[in-house]
């Protein structure tokens, strides 16, 4: 208990630092969120050893029922996560200050940002956790608009963050709200019980109402609108954190309203959940792969991820509706690993195009190319995150997607018809986005780091500072270890699910993975070898051939005199066979525009061609909102005409209305 | 030989494709072409003289290929170069890129006069010079233009067959 409070204090501490010291307060802040996530880690640590959750409440610091601290197994494995994303992130930072994100309004918002996001898994009242729920938007908010002044899309982004993010809270503060009406007290101790008592009805709505909240924040396709924009624009550290750690949130939260507040619920909240997946997984994969942004293409991907999450964890609570205890406990685990795989690969991932950004001041890959040579350490950093993203062994996020596959097969042999239908609309969503994914990250890594460089700003990349190198590399070894052992950490969230699913897991550790009643077994030390070995056998034979002769010349052009780098294969031109495939789902706009010569109509002066293919999502459903707020926005303006009578007498009538209703 | 068409009678000939007999002797070094010669043809600014007979040579009446020669799209593909007409300013640079563009070994046979010495149109304001000014050559071919069979003598030296 005391070291999570000391670790608050020291995050109190480290935003009023970022707040008002000079020019060293970036590596103080950097220091004191050190301290703040070793101290949390260790609180974390102890919760996750013994079991038992760590509940502490006091009266003051929070009006309605005080501050409450509850953090459970659950809560404990989502601050672990929080604390090594948070490590890489400033680690990094410390480096990225020198030329951005150094002020002292990013430095505070900072501070509290990662304070906030270590209090919500540890928060156990409604006030508590809406307050740290805000604090986090609040300083991630700030963290988007850093580039305001300089771009109008940050600028955009800030706002769709902002409002999205506040649409959010509003369903979980009326989900919360609702299930404590009849509540002694607001602690989700006694919401859990008082959830008990309430009608199906009620229940049902609580769910859908956080479900919507918390979906929105882990980008979760429709409600995702907000997050290619906030994710791309926010600086290479912010980003990461956002990426890395916010979303689990979003996951958290699902889980904690769904299993541990409610305690399961019937089997159709379930398939909601599956379906907001499969969803989520299909179209995030799809935008990844034919983007040609590089940080929106990450944050697609993040959908993606989060849409895989959702479906295991929604398998949870399908197996947990019908009385599959081991095969709940399997599908949670899967769950809690893919997003514990996620948020070491995704941090990776958005570190290193923090410095592709630093490093050419361009996330175009079609500007980009040649960075395996001018940034070796960086692109390699790239490489192994996309390997992890694409869950190609020897690397984390094979394991995840694994377990995954493995409790989609075990389900499909042990439940009614529905769930098999949702088992098998999952198991067709994971193949197809694994490949769309393994599009989306060899055009990433193939157009961005390999050739020429297709820009001046791309030729003139060097490598980034060394705390920028150190970062990215703390979360590639990490990804590597967890690939090869995930016995590092699956007991981990095993404890951490136990708490949340009774039932044991069917898993069994130590170096394999083998599941006891069910078959399905691995080693992944034993394929990290064979993998070794083959690749050493290929290097012999590569080798081990008579050298030819050769001679470097200039790649052939017919000819032609002026060959430039901007001719080598394209983003957009790798992304154009699958976009013609999905042209009815994606619904590009294309615009040509033939300039003729003024002699003769037969001769063309000039022909411009641009394409783009916004969020089809966004175009469908979020423009004409957006049209209707701002119609309702310009009529209301004809109520405040600037009379003071007319005030008044809106004060007047409210008052009466109000005493009448009460009356 | 006639046959019926389309209600009345067209000559149909017999093949016509020329005997050559023998092939001189073969150019130092070619074995390791291994009778088979790819050939990359360029235009260094000829007057298109020599192109319509090398178009000749490798057409069914001299047929170069039965000797083992072929015409490539791309010097990458290319064991022989092929060049005809004089070496012009604006040819100079693409002639010196097709070359350093192929891989070894490689030949370069000059056809035609133009190539050999710029024949008629040396001094000429846009000409530079002779293939051999530009390049190494291995083989010449005179006339203007040379004779279909006296180029498919000259491939035959190098593909030795």
């Amino acid at each position: 208990m005391s070291w999570l409070v000391a670790s608050l204090v020291v995050g109190v501490v480290a935003v009023l630092a970022g707040a008002t010291l000079g020019r060293a307060r970036v590596p103080a802040v950097v220091a004191l969120l050190w301290v703040e996530a070793a101290l949390a880690a260790g609180a974390a640590g102890r919760v996750l050893a013994s079991g038992h959750p760590l509940v502490g409440a006091t009266t003051a610091l929070i009006p309605f029922g005080g501050a409450v601290i509850d953090l459970t197994a659950l809560g404990a494995l989502v601050v672990l996560v929080t604390v090594v994303v948070t490590l890489a992130a400033t680690l990094y930072w410390l480096g990225y200050a020198h030329h951005s994100m150094s002020s002292r309004s990013a430095t505070s918002a900072t501070a509290l940002f990662v304070g906030a996001m270590l209090a919500v898994p540890a928060a156990g009242s409604t006030a508590t956790f809406l307050l740290a729920w805000e604090l986090m938007a609040l300083g991630s908010l700030v963290l988007v608009a850093h580039d305001h002044a300089r771009s109008p899309s940050a600028r955009a982004a800030a706002l769709w963050y902002a409002a999205s993010t506040q649409g959010g809270a509003a369903a979980i503060l009326l989900a919360l709200v609702l299930l404590g009406a009849h509540a002694p007290s607001s602690t989700f101790a006694a919401l859990s019980v008082a959830a008990t008592h309430l009608s199906g009805a009620t229940r049902a709505l609580v769910f859908l109402l956080a479900l919507a909240g918390f979906a929105s924040k882990a980008g979760a396709v429709p409600l995702h609108v907000w997050l290619p924009r906030a994710h791309a624009e926010a600086p290479g550290p912010a980003s990461a954190l956002m990426s890395g750690a916010m979303v689990n949130l979003g996951i958290y939260g699902v889980a904690l309203v769904g299993l541990r507040l409610l305690g399961g619920g019937p089997a159709w909240w379930w398939l909601v959940v599956v379906a907001l997946g499969v969803v989520s997984a299909l179209y995030g994969a799809l935008y990844a792969a034919t983007t040609t942004d590089l940080k929106r293409l990450l944050a697609y991907s993040t959908s993606d991820n989060m849409g895989l999450v959702l479906i295991a964890l929604g398998l949870a609570g399908l197996a947990h509706a019908h009385h599959h205890p081991a095969l709940a406990a399997l599908a949670l685990v899967s769950a809690l690993t893919l997003l514990v795989n996620h948020a070491l690969f995704k941090g990776l991932l958005f570190l290193t195009a923090g410095s592709v950004v630093d490093a050419t001041g361009t996330r175009d890959l079609d500007r980009l190319g040649g960075l395996a040579r001018a940034t070796p350490v960086t692109a390699a950093l790239f490489l192994v995150g996309a390997g992890a993203v694409m869950a190609l062994p020897p690397l984390n996020g094979f394991i995840g997607e694994w377990l995954l596959f493995q409790s989609l097969a075990h389900a499909a042999s042990a439940a009614p018809a529905l769930v098999v239908a949702a088992v098998v609309a999952g198991v067709a969503a994971l193949a197809l986005t694994g490949g769309l994914s393994v599009v989306a990250f060899v055009k990433a890594a193939g157009i961005g780091l390999l050739g020429r460089a297709r820009s001046p700003e791309a030729g003139a990349a060097r490598e980034v500072s060394r705390p920028m190198r150190l970062g990215p590399g703390l979360l590639a070894a990490l990804c590597v270890v967890v690939g090869v052992v995930p016995g590092v950490v699956l007991p981990t969230i095993e404890r951490a699910g136990a708490g949340v699913v009774p039932g044991a897991t069917p898993l069994r550790g130590g170096v394999g993975l083998t599941l006891a009643h069910l078959n399905g077994a691995i080693d992944p030390v034993l394929i990290a070898s064979a993998l070794a070995v083959a690749l050493a056998i290929a290097v012999a034979l590569v080798r081990g051939r008579a050298p030819r002769a050769s001679r470097a010349a200039e790649p052939w052009g017919s000819g032609r005199l002026i060959q430039t780098p901007r001719m080598q294969y394209s983003a957009t031109a790798f992304a154009e066979p699958l976009g013609r495939v999905f042209d009815d789902v994606l619904r590009p706009e294309s615009d040509l525009e033939v300039t003729p010569a003024r002699e003769s109509r037969y001769y063309v002066e000039r022909v411009r061609y641009a394409t783009r293919a916004d969020d089809v999502v966004e175009r469908v459903a979020y423009r004409p909102l957006r049209a209707a707020l701002t119609w309702w926005g310009e009529r209301a303006r004809a109520l405040a005409n600037g009379s003071v009578h007319r005030y008044l007498a809106y004060g007047l009538v409210t008052l009466v209305v109000v005493l009448v209703v009460l009356a | 030989m006639t046959r019926r068409y389309l209600g009345g009678t067209l000559p149909v000939p017999h093949r016509v494709t020329e005997d050559l007999g023998p092939a001189d002797a073969p150019l130092e070094g070619v074995r390791d072409l291994r009778h088979s010669v790819q050939i990359r043809h360029v235009d260094a600014g000829s007057c298109n003289g020599c192109e319509i007979e090398l178009a000749n040579a490798f057409a069914p009446v001299y047929d170069a290929e039965r000797y083992g020669v072929r015409l490539v799209a791309s010097p990458r593909h290319a064991d022989a170069l092929v060049v005809s007409g004089p070496v012009t300013h604006n040819m100079a640079g693409p002639l010196a890129r097709t070359y350093e563009a192929m891989p070894e070994p490689r030949r370069v046979v000059a056809l035609g006069d133009c190539a050999r010495d710029c024949g008629v149109f040396a001094g000429g304001y846009g000409v530079a010079g002779s293939v051999s000014d530009a390049l190494p050559v291995d083989l010449v071919v005179p006339g203007c233009p040379p004779h279909p069979r006296d180029i498919v003598a000259a491939l035959r030296r190098l593909s030795d067959r």
